[in-house]
């Protein structure tokens, strides 16, 4: 049995039902990937054993090739969606990381940062850290430049 | 797909659609049709009716979306 599969496509009544393996996509990703077509689509999810059905109704009157082609597209939004779903999935410690980090910087808190806010250059020595070696001359004063300008 | 005229039965499946997202769906079109909602067996049964006739559009498949709608937003919100 295949895991995605058209069912009934009718031109007529611009309607097509497409049933999809439960165990292809989360349920999740099949809400979403739905709620992508509402505005040019009436949407109908429902379950048949091991299989979801998504009955699909154009909002506008749709022939066989525009429907085939929305087939296409809704199989493409479940699998950008599943894309979607995984990243998050896998880079959900780091968005609550960055997220803490951000609020606690808001509140005027560390973050838990510690002498990591220590300022990068000693203003002491500031030749030590390397940052005003300039072995190709690339810097250059721009203030008394601007001063004639004026 | 449900199409329009003034008695509907629309079966929504209770794993993709729950009670409060069809209720709230219920109450947004209840000024242009009556539902009455109760679960038997897999589905939740929505009986339409008295569906206003000068209304443009179709009511019940604008319920149904609804619905979707409320029940994929309301999954995420209990998921966060």
């Amino acid at each position: 049995m295949s895991q995605s599969r058209m069912e009934t496509l009718d031109p007529q009544t611009s309607t097509m039902t497409l049933s999809i393996d439960v165990d292809l996509y989360p349920r999740d990703v099949l809400y979403a990937a739905a709620y992508v077509f509402l505005d040019r689509a009436y949407v109908l999810l429902d379950r048949d054993g091991s299989r979801f059905l998504v009955h699909l109704r154009g909002k506008q009157p749709m022939d066989e090739a525009t429907l085939r082609a929305m087939t296409g597209e809704f199989e493409n939004e479940l699998l950008a969606q599943a894309l979607r779903h995984r990243v998050v999935e896998v880079n959900q410690k780091i968005i609550e990381n960055i997220t803490t980090l951000a609020i606690a910087g808001a509140a005027g808190g560390s973050g838990g940062a510690g002498d990591d806010d220590a300022p990068l250059i000693d203003m002491q020595d500031p030749g030590d850290d390397g940052f005003l070696e300039d072995p190709r001359g690339i810097a250059a004063p721009w203030e008394p430049k601007k001063k004639d300008a004026d | 797909m449900p199409s329009p005229s003034h008695f509907v039965t629309v079966k929504l499946h209770r794993t993709l659609y729950g009670e409060q997202a069809i209720s709230e769906a219920a109450a947004t079109f209840g000024d242009f049709a009556t539902f009455t909602v109760h679960p038997e067996g897999d589905h939740y049964v929505v009986d339409v009716s008295d569906i206003d006739g000068e209304v443009q559009g179709d009511v019940v498949a604008e319920f149904c979306n609804f619905a979707l709608a409320n029940a994929a937003l309301q999954r995420k919100t209990s998921d966060g």
